[in-house]
């Protein structure tokens, strides 16, 4: 399954590496990354997969304390694999 | 004011008046405001040993335990207990040096990236990178290892923010907010528990953390709920209740595990589901609902679905919980069951080897009701864990979620300090014992009364019995049969101590150990060939347990 995660982390060191670590200890791969600063905080839209309910990692991120919120929304296999089926 | 001044103020406003530690060249500026400081440091002989006596201090107490290291391999050192505290939720602020922020980044002498290694096996950690920031962090670190599920948070600072001029007033922190559950779902759950025939509760340590010992007993006393308790949440329950069965698991009691085999209704507080506990999760509690009751909304439908979870403090959930008695058959089939699977202790003065069970029962009939108990991990922890009783979970003091081999000395240093009028007790086992021995030094020079017991089966004989039970009896590296004299070990430490090895010297032993006045070792000898019953084999369901053979 494939999932988009909209992520206001504070502009924190290492926040990035948290995100990451988290994302792929609970078992997802980040597809694609986005980034933009925003104040003293930054948003990070990452695009992941995985097989195990994204509840799982969502559950963990939340846990982060340099994340301000998260949004996830599953996504519909990507356009080309749409075409390919 | 300095900031290595600011940071022994902090933490007497804190209330820290005791911490563990080691130390060098980044974290001097700090060592050398100790000697005007109130706070009172504890020299252990390693860091790991420094952070594992914290540990004790914390779980004996529930209060925030703090070790301090310096940079590179103080830091590293620290590692494996800072991985300890996360998987056991354990309260603890780990301060280590850095270099000087000029010198960061540059491989500098003892220089490690300590936040980047901790950042998986932390609760939280931060570095300061501005001496404005330095009081707010401590400030923030000691209110995450606090609130909602404790664990341990790591504080690096560089050496040059220790010794430059920082600002005192700390800012004031944000509130933090438990999780809700709602009416409705306190509603069914109270509903699942009244229609169900056969609950079981399943105790873990989050029960002990949340300080919810009383209300947990309470609702055992309105219900008369059989119970079940993980090797944390030890000592919640009342050990004399007629329908308390003791540990559940791996090695859980027969009892424990058939009845949550059993059970219709399963009401897990303050407890994860882990592994070691629920044996092949596909088979576990087969029958029953589950009612997940915890702070941590990650551990809700994490190995299993709960067919109603409460999230929130334990204190404010148990006293809204369960108002009628369970039902009578129910109750007498635990009963009956927990007669018959009773553990068949040997008989008092039976001549032969000692039986390290039913020298623990004795052990712990002998020693006092608020005796605090560590040990190391193995076979003897398991022994400690099923035959042992506590009054309270702060009485228990063993290594579970990472199975940490050389916790126990330590940890019961960190206890004796902070219970310095209360029976401190470290059953080791002979491989895990010298693992951490060096803190014999720490014993010595704080003249502390710890009594520490060596289990010694001249194994490490938990790997030696899955060798002989699940991979054909090749014994592959585990045969310790040259352990050093532990006595004599003992002796260079200027510790008293005695040895012994058949059972009709177990009780004398014990009471010369109990009734001694400073640091005693009793090095006990075991057959090598006993092991640890019942036990459930790999990817086996917990019914499926093996128990002692006749
Ligand atoms: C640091 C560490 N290394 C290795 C292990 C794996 N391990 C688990 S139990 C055990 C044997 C422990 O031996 P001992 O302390 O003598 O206890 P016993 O099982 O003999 O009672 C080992 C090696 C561990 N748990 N921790
Ligand atoms: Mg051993």
């Amino acid at each position: 399954m494939n999932y988009q995660l909209d992520m206001l982390l504070s502009d924190q060191p290492a926040v990035l590496e948290r995100v990451l670590q988290t994302t792929r200890y609970r078992g997802f791969k980040v597809d694609s990354m986005q980034m933009q600063p925003a104040s003293k905080q930054m948003r990070v839209s990452m695009q992941v997969s995985g097989q195990q309910p994204i509840s799982l990692l969502t559950s963990q991120l939340h846990k982060l304390y340099d994340l301000a919120s998260l949004e996830c929304q599953a996504q519909l296999a990507r356009n080309s694999e749409l075409q390919s089926a | 004011m300095k900031g290595a001044q600011a940071i022994l103020e902090f933490l007497v406003q804190q209330g820290v008046d005791k911490v563990f530690g080691y130390p060098g060249g980044a974290i001097m500026p700090l060592y050398d405001a100790l000697l005007d400081s109130p706070v009172q440091h504890y020299l252990c002989r390693h860091e790991q040993g420094a952070a594992f006596a914290a540990i004790g201090y914390a779980r004996s107490t529930n209060q925030v335990g703090v070790c301090i290291a310096t940079s590179g391999p103080g830091a590293t050192n620290l590692l494996t207990s800072l991985a300890d505290a996360k998987l056991d939720s354990v309260p603890l602020v780990m301060i280590t040096g850095q270099v000087a922020r000029a010198a960061m980044g540059s491989d500098a002498f003892q220089e490690v990236d300590v936040l980047g290694l901790s950042l998986s096996i932390c609760k939280h950690s931060m570095q300061v990178l501005e001496p404005q920031d330095l009081v707010p962090c401590l400030q923030k670190a000691f209110q995450i290892a606090r609130e909602g599920r404790p664990g341990p948070v790591l504080v690096d600072i560089p050496k040059d923010i220790l010794t430059g001029l920082v600002p005192a007033s700390p800012e004031a922190c944000k509130d933090y907010s438990i999780p809700e559950h709602s009416d409705q779902d306190l509603q069914v759950a109270n509903q699942l528990i009244s229609s169900s025939e056969r609950p079981v509760l399943y105790i873990g340590g989050g029960v002990g953390m949340a300080n919810a010992v009383a209300e947990l007993r309470d609702l055992i006393q309105r219900t008369g709920l059989p119970q079940v308790c993980t090797l944390k949440g030890l000592g919640s329950a009342e050990s004399e209740h007629p329908l308390y069965l003791g540990m559940l698991g791996m090695h859980g009691l027969a009892a424990a595990n058939l009845s949550v085999q059993q059970c219709d209704l399963l009401i897990a507080v303050g407890a994860r589901l882990d592994d070691r506990v629920t044996g092949k999760l596909d088979e576990f509690a087969p029958h029953a609902k589950l009612i997940h009751i915890d702070i941590d909304p990650a551990e809700i439908h994490k190995r299993r679905r709960a067919d109603v979870s409460l999230l929130g403090d334990l204190k404010r959930i148990l006293p809204m919980l369960g108002k009628e008695q369970v039902k009578q058959p129910w109750q007498q089939w635990v009963s009956d069951l927990k007669a018959s699977k009773a553990f068949p202790y040997a008989e008092d003065n039976s001549p032969g080897q000692i039986d390290a069970p039913q020298l623990l029962r004795q052990l712990s009939d002998m020693s006092a009701d608020d005796a605090i108990v560590s040990c190391d991990v193995g076979q003897h922890q398991m022994w400690v864990a099923q035959h042992m009783r506590f009054s309270q979970p702060t009485c228990h003091l063993s290594s579970g979620g990472l199975g940490t081999m050389g916790f126990g000395l330590p940890a019961a240093i960190g206890a004796q300090v902070a219970n310095p009028g209360t029976q401190v007790i470290a059953v080791c086992g002979d491989g895990s014992f010298m693992m951490n021995v060096q803190e014999l030094g720490t014993l010595r020079r704080y003249q502390m009364p710890v009594k520490i017991l060596i289990l010694d089966n001249q194994r490490l004989g938990m790997v030696k019995q899955w060798q002989e039970l699940f991979h054909e009896e090749r014994y592959s590296e585990t045969d310790l049969s040259d352990n050093p004299e532990f006595s004599r070990l003992a002796a260079a430490f200027d510790i008293a101590s005695d040895v012994i090895h058949c059972r009709s010297q177990v009780a004398d032993a014990l009471a010369r150990m109990l009734a001694h006045q400073g640091p005693y070792l009793l090095h006990v000898q075991l057959d090598h060939k006993d092991n640890v019953w019942p036990i459930v084999p790999p990817n086996t369901a917990n019914h499926q347990m093996w128990e002692q053979p006749k």
